[in-house]
């Protein structure tokens, strides 16, 4: 039996909002901030389904839900085929590796744990995944502190696909890394992508990062999924506001058109969300009605969208 | 070429002392910044680039040290300056901005209070005039309801807002010139082009000339007239804006624009990945510090260091630098 999706289904994610004894005392329940609200969507097997936002907005929250490190407040993760082998790998290369380990012990402890190999068989399966990491088996007597920042993030990946995943959760992988550095990890992701088939979940900030990495990409803001698309979708032909002036607001390398294109206003209390469409304080389209009434998430042929309004693209170009 | 200079850097060059010996962080750098313009330094960590500005407004901290090098606003030599007279062009004629607005706060004073003090110092105004200008200053940065932000300690703003008095602080002294390290990077996408942009019209209403330190390339292509680039110590390209992206004579500058994603042109993503990763300053290969990862490096790379040569319209520090673009 295989892995033959994830199924995120209306996962909710509330932090506090529990009455202390304190509380309890003075009759009071205290808001709770609501990280996550609501997200629904599947990974078929083999997919790579980015998830962006700025900070704040719940991604991570919601990669450490579906990863089981939380327990969600509402919803369900359902995983069709098999409860799947899941691995995660971290942003910070520094803190998520055991410097009191030896790497290939790091590498090893996967392997033993889940016993996917013999005990004979465990030294050379290190070695193996060093290399295809681009390291060398050499490396694996040494401690994590001897290594730079993209060999540490290396041997993470390495530590991941030692445990033979079904399903890898990626969570910033590259956000640390220097520029020259994050380009090896991002080809070295996308070639063991390809060789392995992997189904994974990519999390970054970083709209170039995303749509170079996954197939399909879903936009969150506030806590909420707003637009949710093929990666092509949502880069050239994006329907939601938010999604439009986030793509607009990254600054490209062209030095001819110099034009800058902020998002006004800043992002909201995520405790106070406003009334209506979380964007609405800040969409420079938003109506009456986007303070009335949330919008519903729209089916548009295989993407979804969280807006009142058929935006054409044209309509949606960013005031100057 | 360039008229004189408002700040001129000569064989800049920064060591850290580690068991008694020095390790050279920076090496031998030199370049001009014009009035008025603003001027990028980009790098990866450890390039050397942040030592650098540390290094204009005598903010090196030991270990770290200048070795060498003379730095010269307006022609008033501020490395021969005692730590009295720098005292007084900080703020007063260079200001600054750095990455994280807290450690440019006081946290227990009020933004009112900060902006106040800046000017006093600075400008010898009386106290109706300062209260005046300070609200002046939150307006023009673009925050709401000034007298409220006046009474306001930094913990009570926004990290946005927060960035937005740090620039305000950085500029009500009238500066002849800003030092700005990695004034975005702590920001998320949306704030980040609000603070540029901010940036961008201050800077056309005071005339104020700008060092831009930043690993965002995407950054100096919006913001820089020139960009200077830092590998492992030394400025190997510095150029137009314009002729840098377009044109990169060194591999490494090359190297950093092809590692950045971007559209292939065919409705695709490339990035092309530099092999290896820029060497630490106690492990300096000998000849070109780039020659170990360079896709044209040949034999004299590994004995001869590259010295900064005009090359067209900039300026690059290699031995077989990569021919011209002519704009397609």
């Amino acid at each position: 039996m295989k892995l033959e999706g994830v199924d995120v289904k209306a996962v909710s994610k509330t932090f506090g909002g529990k009455a202390g004894a304190f509380e309890r005392l003075l009759g009071r329940t205290p808001r709770g901030l609501r990280a996550v609200r609501d997200v629904s969507f599947s990974i078929s097997r083999g997919e790579v389904l980015g998830l962006v936002g700025e900070s704040g907005c719940g991604k991570s929250t919601l990669a450490r839900v579906i990863g089981g490190l939380l327990e969600p407040t509402g919803g369900d993760i359902a995983f069709r085929g098999v409860k799947p082998r899941l691995q995660m790998v971290f942003q910070d290369p520094f803190s998520s590796l055991n410097g009191r380990w030896r790497v290939d012990d790091i590498i090893a402890e996967p392997i033993r744990t889940h016993r996917l190999r013999p005990k004979g068989e465990v030294a050379g399966r290190v070695a193996e995944l060093l290399e295809q990491v681009g390291l060398s088996p050499a490396d694996g007597v040494k401690y994590p502190q001897a290594f730079s920042g993209g060999q540490r993030q290396r041997i993470s990946i390495a530590r991941a696909l030692a445990g033979e995943p079904d399903f890898l959760i990626l969570d910033e992988p590259t956000s640390a890394l220097d520029v020259s550095v994050q380009a090896q990890i991002l080809n070295l992701l996308r070639d063991l992508q390809s060789r392995l088939g992997l189904t994974s979940l990519f999390i970054t900030h970083n709209l170039s990062v995303v749509r170079l990495m996954a197939d399909r990409v879903g936009v969150m803001y506030l806590g909420e999924l707003v637009e949710l698309a093929s990666a092509d979708d949502i880069f050239t032909n994006p329907k939601h506001p938010y999604t439009r002036l986030l793509i607009d607001a990254a600054p490209d390398l062209d030095p001819i058109d110099r034009t800058l294109h902020p998002i006004p206003g800043e992002l909201p209390d995520p405790s106070r969300p406003p009334s209506g469409c979380s964007f609405r304080t800040r969409c420079p389209y938003a109506q009456p009605l986007c303070a009335e009434t949330p919008p519903p998430l729209r089916w548009e042929a295989a993407r979804e969208v969280r807006c009142h309004f058929d935006l054409t693209p044209k309509s949606l170009s960013v005031p100057a | 070429m360039m008229e004189q200079p408002l700040l001129s850097v000569r064989h800049l060059s920064i060591g850290l002392s580690r068991q008694g010996t020095q390790l050279p962080v920076l090496n031998d750098v030199s370049f001009d910044v014009a009035p008025g313009e603003v001027l990028g330094v980009v790098g990866e960590s450890g390039a050397g680039k942040s030592v650098a500005g540390a290094a204009i407004i005598d903010l090196l901290v030991p270990p770290l040290r200048r070795t060498a090098g003379e730095i010269a606003l307006r022609g008033d030599r501020l490395d021969l300056m005692s730590p009295r007279q720098m005292h007084r062009v900080r703020g007063k004629r260079v200001g600054f901005i750095f990455q994280d607005p807290m450690t440019s706060l006081n946290p227990v004073l009020s933004i009112g209070k900060q902006l106040k003090d800046t000017m006093r110092t600075h400008l010898r105004l009386g106290s109706s005039e300062l209260h005046g200008r300070a609200l002046d200053w939150v307006t023009r940065v673009g925050l709401p309801n000034p007298e409220r932000i006046l009474k306001a300690a930094p913990h009570e703003l926004s990290g946005g807002q927060r960035q937005r008095i740090v620039i305000a602080l950085a500029l009500c002294a009238e500066p002849e010139i800003v030092i700005a390290d990695e004034p975005t990077t702590a920001l998320d996408v949306s704030v980040q082009a609000q603070m540029l942009d901010l940036m961008r019209l201050l800077h056309k209403e005071t005339g104020t000339a700008m060092v831009l330190i930043t690993h965002d390339l995407g950054v100096v292509a919006k913001m820089a007239d020139r960009v200077a680039v830092f590998y492992a110590g030394r400025l190997i390209e510095i150029a137009s804006t314009r002729a840098l992206f377009q044109s990169p004579r060194h591999p490494y500058t090359a190297g950093l624009i092809g590692a950045t994603p971007a559209p292939d042109g065919q409705g695709g993503m490339q990035v092309v990945a530099i092999p290896g990763a820029m060497p630490g300053v106690d492990a300096l290969p000998p000849g070109c510090a780039f020659h170990p990862r360079c896709p044209r490096a040949q034999a004299d790379c590994r004995t001869v260091v590259p010295p900064l040569v005009v090359l067209g319209t900039g300026e690059a520090a290699c031995l077989h630098p990569l021919p011209e673009r002519t704009a397609a």
